[in-house]
């Protein structure tokens, strides 16, 4: 090679760029050949048998009902994946927020000195995490919500109030009616709440007396809760046995009932073990220096640990959440209505399949980004930014 | 057309490259670059060769309205196995035995297909099959004939892309409820919970009627018949809705025992149950037709497995004796009966010596479980059952 003709220019074929260029040039034409052939193979299969390609089948009548919805197999189609979503949004949010909350404590459990609390956590995650998820939704629908809950002859009343059988659980609901406004109400306690929490750290910064923002922000939104119920002049519809269903309150759907708690089971033990690692990844000095400043348990795991164990945990949880999404598609062989389950009962009833579980696909990729951004969102938030 | 200062641009590198793949360079060292581009450019090649194939097999197929016709008969007969759409546990149409023998009346039906084409009976594979795939493993060509107690309907002729042969089984749907329940009739259910079995016509079936006598159903579908037992044992469901056949199975397998339910008398749709191909091959279609229809004649002409030996034989009908594949006189020389379908001309034969007779089959496999003939005896017996001549 010529050495210390510095000036020269690289000539096109030995530029290293150049090459990089031809290289991928070239792996994405292999790419690209072999989709263009698994399309044109699909789209010349179905010509040849007459399977529809296009969305038009979200227009046809769905022909099949959906328990717990006003869906009815008049409507079209994108209803029923309306409700699809609706549903698996429902299973998954609730499933998070629960998951999280038991996963916690589970984890700071596992970390207790209490010897019975300590134990009941190892046993608890190292069982759990090494059962697949359908074994465990198979267990909880089979033998728990259809073989341990009784019959609806023998529905358990525990004070009344609440209405437990294998078909359904009844919960005391509000009538129907200006419920929406209740929501709304909810919502401004919990901006009020929020308010609240912001002015006692204000306080308590300039005066060191405790905040308590939680105790006091919950009454707050109780109250405004009560008060609410009492202006709008609601009233409670309680849930009673009615035949061979519930009447009255609201059910919750045995199906959903079943997949929540073994989604929440499942992915509690895995963000057990997250939580109880980050919290171990905070260096001991921190939670002894706490302990030197007499900050209480609590005190020291909710404002000194938490806190930095939390930074380490958001990616890893991130994901669990991610798992638990796309798990309650599970759902779909115990009769709960969600988007899975809608996509197969579709297509058996006529829809063309590739069509229809690509649209599943893509609300699932929907989903999962949205959820990704929101915990990338969080992570840059409480990242520590090292200089 | 290449404008001359082109090739001043174009001959450099391509000389430079051409030093680039042979010499030693620093982007060249061990030849790995030159290696690496002599695999990648022989990949494309071999990737665009068979990117031709495919699509020239594949365009030829789907150029014309209709594919050629009878491809599949012939992949069958080249294969030498037949694989047939079936299910694992249902009594009485399809049970896989603890000695991995698929048993019942839609197994059979799978056989006399086999022995029609293939000349022998046990040359089937047997696919199972859940109720929501079934359609699709049709269409990709994964089975090449779906013989799983399926109601033939228009939209599955249509949008499902399956072509619907003779019906097996003439049936209606119905509900089974437990004994003990007080359940006479189906009007006599009201806010219940329906159990059904997932991507079934009985779905959208049960809505129907629920919403035609007014009553209101919580209709809940599974995947497998497994759960919805387990929730009718719990309590959990009230009401079993299937076709006929497929509940009088269904109970005599039942844990608590065939009279722990009961299947209300009203029938409330028309399912007929029929073999299905994929669209597209009128050759295959017609050919697996015939297997069937030729149960049904050889019932009509009174041939059974026991006696088919003795009229191929001693038979003056020339009728029966071209049937069966026999030769017979005509204006002086011998001949067969061969109808062009690309069937064996003994593929009759095969069948009722193999299998038996429509009759046979029935009362081999449903008469168990307590179903009747009913619509489903020949039309010399007042049923429905039909077969175009042979010839």
């Amino acid at each position: 090679m010529t050495i210390g003709a510095t000036a020269t220019r690289i000539p096109i074929w030995r530029n290293v760029r150049v090459i990089a260029w031809a290289f991928q040039l070239v792996v994405f034409s292999i790419v690209a050949i072999i989709v263009y052939w698994l399309v044109g193979n699909y789209r010349v299969n179905t010509a040849s048998s007459g399977i529809p390609t296009n969305f038009d089948f979200l227009d046809n009548p769905a022909r099949f009902s959906i328990p717990g919805s006003p869906f009815d197999g008049n409507q079209a189609v994108r209803a029923a994946f309306g409700v699809g979503i609706l549903n698996t949004l429902r299973i998954s949010v609730v499933g998070i927020v629960m998951a999280t909350v038991i996963g916690i404590l589970v984890g700071i459990g596992r970390l207790s000195t209490n010897w019975v609390v300590n134990k009941l956590s190892v046993v608890y995650v190292e069982v759990v995490r090494n059962l697949p998820l359908l074994v465990i939704l198979v267990f909880v629908f089979l033998g728990v919500v259809l073989q341990a809950l009784p019959r609806i002859e023998n529905a358990w009343r525990p004070l009344g109030l609440v209405v437990v059988s294998n078909r359904g659980i009844g919960v005391p609901w509000y009538q129907s009616g200006s419920g929406s406004l209740l929501v709304l109400i909810g919502m401004m306690g919990i901006g009020g709440w929020w308010v609240l929490a912001r002015w006692r750290r204000s306080v308590s910064e300039r005066t060191g007396e405790l905040a308590r923002s939680g105790p006091i922000g919950s009454a707050f939104f109780l109250l405004a809760i009560v008060l609410g119920w009492f202006l709008l002049g609601l009233q409670v519809s309680l849930p009673r046995v009615d035949g061979r269903t519930i009447a009255g309150g609201i059910r919750v759907d045995p199906s959903y009932f079943a997949v929540l708690i073994a989604l929440v089971i499942y992915t509690a033990s895995h963000i057990a073990e997250i939580v109880r690692g980050s919290i171990q990844a905070v260096s001991r000095g921190q939670g002894e220096a706490a302990k030197a400043l007499a900050l209480s348990p609590f005190q020291r795991m909710w404002n000194v640990i938490l806190p930095q164990a939390m930074r380490v945990a958001i990616p890893p949880l991130g994901n669990q959440y991610l798992n638990l999404i796309k798990n309650s598609s599970l759902g779909a062989g115990f009769a709960y209505f969600e988007l899975t389950n809608v996509a197969q009962i579709t297509v058996g009833n006529g829809s063309p399949a590739v069509p229809a579980f690509t649209l599943a696909l893509l609300f699932y990729v929907v989903i999962s980004l949205v959820t990704s951004a929101v915990v990338n969102l969080a992570n840059r938030r409480f990242a520590l930014v090292e200089r | 057309m290449a404008h001359p200062g082109a090739i001043r641009i174009v001959a450099p590198p391509a000389k430079g490259i051409a030093q680039l793949l042979w010499s030693d360079s620093p982007y060249n060292s061990g030849g790995e670059l030159r290696k690496t581009l002599i695999f990648l450019g022989a990949m494309c090649v071999a990737l665009a060769a068979c990117t031709q194939t495919a699509e020239t097999t594949t365009t030829a197929a789907g150029n014309g309205a209709v594919a050629p016709s009878g491809v599949l008969l012939a992949d069958v007969q080249s294969r030498d196995s037949l694989n047939c759409g079936t299910r694992d546990a249902l009594p009485g149409f399809a049970v896989l035995t603890e000695a991995g023998e698929h048993v019942g009346f839609d197994s059979d039906f799978c056989r006399v297909i086999a022995a029609a084409v293939l000349g022998d009976a046990t040359k089937v594979n047997h696919v199972d099959l859940e109720t929501a795939d079934r359609f699709t493993a049709l269409q990709s060509g994964q089975v090449d004939v779906l013989v799983r107690n399926t109601t033939w309907t228009a939209t599955r002729d249509g949008s499902e892309g399956a072509t619907f042969l003779q019906p097996t089984f003439y049936d209606g749907q119905g509900m089974m409820v437990a004994s003990d329940s007080g359940f006479a009739s189906v009007s006599d259910l009201d806010g219940v919970v329906v159990c059904v079995a997932k991507g079934t016509t009985s779905e959208g079936n049960a809505a129907n009627e629920a919403a035609r006598l007014g009553l209101s159903w919580e209709i809940r579908p599974y995947d497998d018949t497994d759960l919805i037992q387990e929730a009718f044992l719990q309590g959990a469901c009230d009401g079993w809705t299937s076709d006929v056949s497929q509940l009088t199975g269904l109970r005599s397998a039942y844990p608590d025992g065939a009279e722990a339910l009961t299947i209300l008398p009203e029938v409330f749709s028309k399912e007929p149950l029929a073999p299905a191909v994929r669209d597209g091959d009128t050759g295959w279609a017609q050919a697996v037709n015939w297997a069937i229809l030729a149960t049904i004649q050889a019932e009509e002409y009174g041939i059974t497995s026991g006696n088919v030996d003795d009229e191929l034989g001693s038979t003056e009908d020339i009728g029966i004796k071209g049937f069966l594949g026999g030769e017979f006189e005509v204006e002086g020389a011998m001949t067969r009966v061969d109808p062009g379908i690309g069937l064996p001309v003994d593929f009759a034969y095969q069948v009722v010596k193999q299998v038996g007779n429509y009759g046979e089959i029935f009362e081999r496999h449903l008469v168990p479980l307590g179903l009747s003939r009913g619509v489903n005896s020949l039309w010399t017996d007042g049923g429905l059952l039909y077969a175009p001549p042979y010839r």
